[in-house]
């Protein structure tokens, strides 16, 4: 079977078309760095058979990110059969340099030229043969979204003779001369391009001899002294002249000028003054919906369905007259953890359709530009703020989309911080503790629960910085892409896809470890036999023996009973399980009939609002669920960091519920003591804030290009480089 | 001067780029040496910068604009 791989800049439309030709479901968003795996797919036309892999995507062949390399090693590496470049027609001088690269190479190849709607719409014209003649390779075009031209290209792909493609791209006259010095030493045309471009990174996998690294570095030096231009400028310059040629050539704009809805909606959503309180009231206004009155209202409307539901099934299995403990099983262990949970995922589902909103119209990436100034104090990249954003829907993905961050450290500092972000799972705990005993404020409430996140997650961000990861320096550079109106199918697509997850997860894992507890709750030994228990008698379980032992560490946090410490365990299987153990532990299905809030009332009798604060906020911020824990190990790729931030997080959530509780005790546990603490952690924070150091400028590229002894690409000192920074900011 | 220096709506053009991490990415995103730029604003705290590059968006630090050196184009009247 032959292999396809789609490739193309970031935002280009990639996975749109990848769900297009396989008829998959791949997450697709308006911002650069949704895919950053690759993925594969398969596509039949008749009896043509193909394996498709979508690809994040890449601006060059020059990678300075992971999900970059990922991409470009595939490209250059694997040889594909066939490559399908989406080129991005609304945009195509800076995508068609990509293309120029990639026809540098043998693979096979053929251009999708994609957004073909928004030409039309501009009125403007692609002559299609023309570019097909310039680049000498075929030119597809099509519109993805609208799935207009998959059909034809499909077809064409099928009978595509691949295999005879020749094409011959040739660079102006001196750099051709090079580029054969080049070749002669390194025996491939294109890794002497890409030699030309990237120093030795080009070369590292080719494994030459020392000889003939000497003799290619010695071309290098030679050929270097021959341009007026810097020698890595060279190739780029060269490609741009010749795409600028090619567009002159096949593009032609329209005379009526063309006023883009994107620079309109940026001049209030990026504006000086309105932009950052508009961020700040966007967010929070996905918050008060989601979690305000609107969102609990529809909770109660829909707990209210299930009290329903679960009374029948209750009375349903009652009457069956099975064995005591079966009943027992499927009311106190399955029915009884489920409702609790599933009862929130309307809630749920309100946060990740915004979520998906943002996503797809393009606002993430100014949330990005917006907040990069801030994020940079704490030593990160403003893009490190899009993984952070996804950590409010899950954890998992957001720590993969880590990846899209240019550096190793900076990787890990956000993948380490993202378990303090409070996830959908957590959500249904706020939900128990704010609604049961705070009434009016459970917003604010749980808002604030947000913000402790943010802000511990900020101070380990800046710890780690001035610690142990000191060598990060978050870089930045982002393509603002156009705002595109949302989608219903797509948004919807996203709200379910991921709701799904969230319900899968409780109907396999959830309800695997629901039944795990509900059994270790529910025997025990009593008097000296080992047997079923009724619901008083609880105390007595094996978990009721765990959490006595373990209380004692616990108390210093407010938790007075082993239910508490029971619930905060089974945490760790899952968040989501927190609420359906207090369900359990608190028999939550005796008094499901004639109480709609399911755990309020004995949440109430149970919990000061200090103890309630505390424990909520030990379940935010210790170690994170078992599928967080393995995608940070994955992310982290080392065992010794792993555990290094397993034992950091523990730690980190103690201390905090530990000054929480003691300070809220003193003000008798009134909730604007808690407030307080908020208070006096955003006082250290900002004193932190201060110390940070400003890093001066380091030879980035030279590192990676090898040559480092005899860069003769022009450099403002480094001093020169620090004293300006300081006195532009001082002056500011 | 460089691109820090210049101030929104104005036009410039690249005379170089000197040594810094970005270096090769903002040369691959199409500011090659005589490239025209716009800058379209400043993000609302001050910093990054946006500008008008090839026909797209891009936005980057101060801290990399003052490492391209430019030539300021004075608007025509
Ligand atoms: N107007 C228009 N938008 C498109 C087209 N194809 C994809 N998009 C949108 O472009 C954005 C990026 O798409 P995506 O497939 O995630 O790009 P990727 O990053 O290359 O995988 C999404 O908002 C899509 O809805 C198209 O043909 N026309
Ligand atoms: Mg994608």
């Amino acid at each position: 079977m032959i292999r396809i791989a789609l490739a193309g800049n970031p935002n280009s439309g990639k996975s749109t078309l990848f769900n297009g030709l396989t008829g998959a479901n791949q997450s697709v968003g308006n911002w650069p760095g949704v895919t950053v795996e690759k993925k594969s797919g398969r596509i039949k036309h008749h009896d043509f058979e193909a394996e498709v892999i979508d690809l994040p995507g890449i601006y060059s062949l020059s990678t300075i990110s992971l999900e970059e390399e990922i991409a470009s090693k595939y490209i250059i590496d694997s040889n594909m059969d066939l490559i399908i470049n989406i080129v991005d027609a609304s945009n195509l001088e800076r995508n068609l340099y990509l293309t120029y690269q990639l026809l540098d190479s043998k693979a096979p190849m053929i251009v999708a030229l994609n957004c073909m709607d928004i030409i039309q719409k501009k009125l403007d014209n692609i002559d299609i043969q023309a570019l097909e003649a310039e680049l000498q390779v075929p030119v597809i075009p099509i519109t993805a979204n609208k799935k207009q031209g998959i059909k034809e290209l499909l077809s064409f792909i099928a009978t595509f003779d691949y295999k005879n493609q020749t094409r011959d791209h040739r660079y102006s006259e001196p750099i051709e001369n090079v580029i054969t010095d080049f070749t002669s030493i390194l025996g491939d045309r294109f890794l002497a391009v890409r030699f030309f471009e990237d120093g030795l990174k080009a070369i590292e996998s080719a494994n030459l001899k020392p000889e003939s690294v000497n003799k290619i570095l010695e071309a290098h030096r030679c050929a270097a002294g021959k341009f007026a231009i810097d020698f890595d400028m060279v190739l780029p310059n060269d490609r741009y002249d010749r795409i600028i040629t090619v567009c002159n050539k096949v593009l032609t704009k329209s005379s009526v000028a063309y006023v883009s809805k994107t620079e309109k909606i940026d001049s209030i959503l990026t504006h000086k003054w309105l932009g950052l309180p508009i961020f700040g009231l966007i967010m929070l206004g996905v918050f008060f919906l989601a979690f305000g009155p609107i969102g609990t209202t529809i909770t109660n409307w829909f707990v209210m369905g299930i009290d329903w539901v679960i009374s029948k099934i209750g009375a349903g299995v009652d009457s069956l007259g099975m064995a005591s403990w079966v009943s027992s099983l499927i009311t106190n262990g399955v029915f009884g953890g489920l409702a609790a949970v599933v009862g929130f995922l309307p809630q749920l589902m309100i946060l990740f359709f915004f979520l998906a909103i943002l996503e797809d119209s393009g606002y993430m990436a100014r949330a990005a530009f917006i907040m990069d100034r801030v994020l940079r104090k704490f030593g990160l990249s403003g893009k490190a703020f899009i993984p952070m954003l996804i950590g409010f829907g899950c954890s998992v993905p957001a720590m993969t989309a880590t990846r899209t961050l240019d550096r190793d450290e900076d990787r890990k500092v956000t993948t380490m911080i993202i378990p303090f972000i409070s996830c959908g799972a957590k959500a249904p705990i706020y939900g128990v503790f704010a609604g049961a005993l705070f009434f009016r404020y459970s917003y604010l409430i749980v808002f604030s629960m947000y913000l402790l996140g943010i802000i511990v997650a900020i101070l380990s961000a800046i710890l780690f910085k001035k610690t142990i990861l000191k060598s990060a320096s978050a870089n930045y550079i982002m393509e603002l892409p156009e705002y595109r109106s949302p989608t219903a199918k797509n948004t919807f697509l996203h709200t379910w896809e991921r709701s799904k997850g969230f319900l899968i997860k409780a109907g396999t894992v959830l309800l695997g470890a629901f039944i795990i507890i509900w059994f270790f709750s529910y025997f025990g030994f009593v008097d000296g036999t080992f047997r079923l228990l009724a619901d008083e008698e609880i105390e007595h379980s094996i978990l009721g023996a765990i959490g006595k032992f373990l209380l004692p560490i616990f108390q210093p946090i407010g938790f007075d009973s082993w239910k508490s410490t029971v619930a905060i365990l089974t945490g760790f299987i899952a968040k989501e399980s927190v609420v359906g153990t207090l369900g359990i532990l608190y028999g939550v299905t005796g008094n499901v009939v004639d109480n709609g809030t399911l755990l309020f009332e004995p949440i109430r009798a149970a919990f000061t609002p200090a103890q309630a604060y505390a424990f909520m906020t030990f379940a935010l911020l210790a170690t994170p669920c078992i599928a967080a824990l393995s995608a940070m190990r994955k992310e982290l790729n080392s065992w010794k960091w792993f555990t290094f931030a397993v034992a950091y997080e523990m730690i980190v959530a103690y201390l905090v519920s530990l000054v929480i509780y003691q300070l809220a005790r003193l003000e008798l546990g009134t909730f604007l003591s808690i407030l307080f603490a908020i208070m006096v952690l955003a006082i250290v924070f900002f004193t932190i804030r201060r110390f940070i150091v400003r890093k001066g400028v380091v030879c980035g590229s030279c590192t990676s290009c090898g040559l480092k002894d005899e860069c003769a690409l022009p450099k403002k000192t480094e001093f020169d480089a620090l004293l300006e920074t300081k006195q532009k900011d001082d002056v500011k | 001067m460089t691109l820090r220096d210049i101030l929104p709506g104005e036009q410039c053009i690249i005379k170089g780029i000197y040594v810094n991490n970005l270096r090769k990415r903002i040369i691959d995103m199409g500011l090659t040496t005589g490239t025209v730029i716009t800058v379209k604003k400043l993000a609302p705290l001050g910093d990054p910068i946006e500008i008008h590059v090839r026909g797209y968006s891009l936005t980057i630090r101060n801290s990399e604009a003052r490492m391209i050196e430019v030539d300021k184009i004075e608007a025509k009247r």
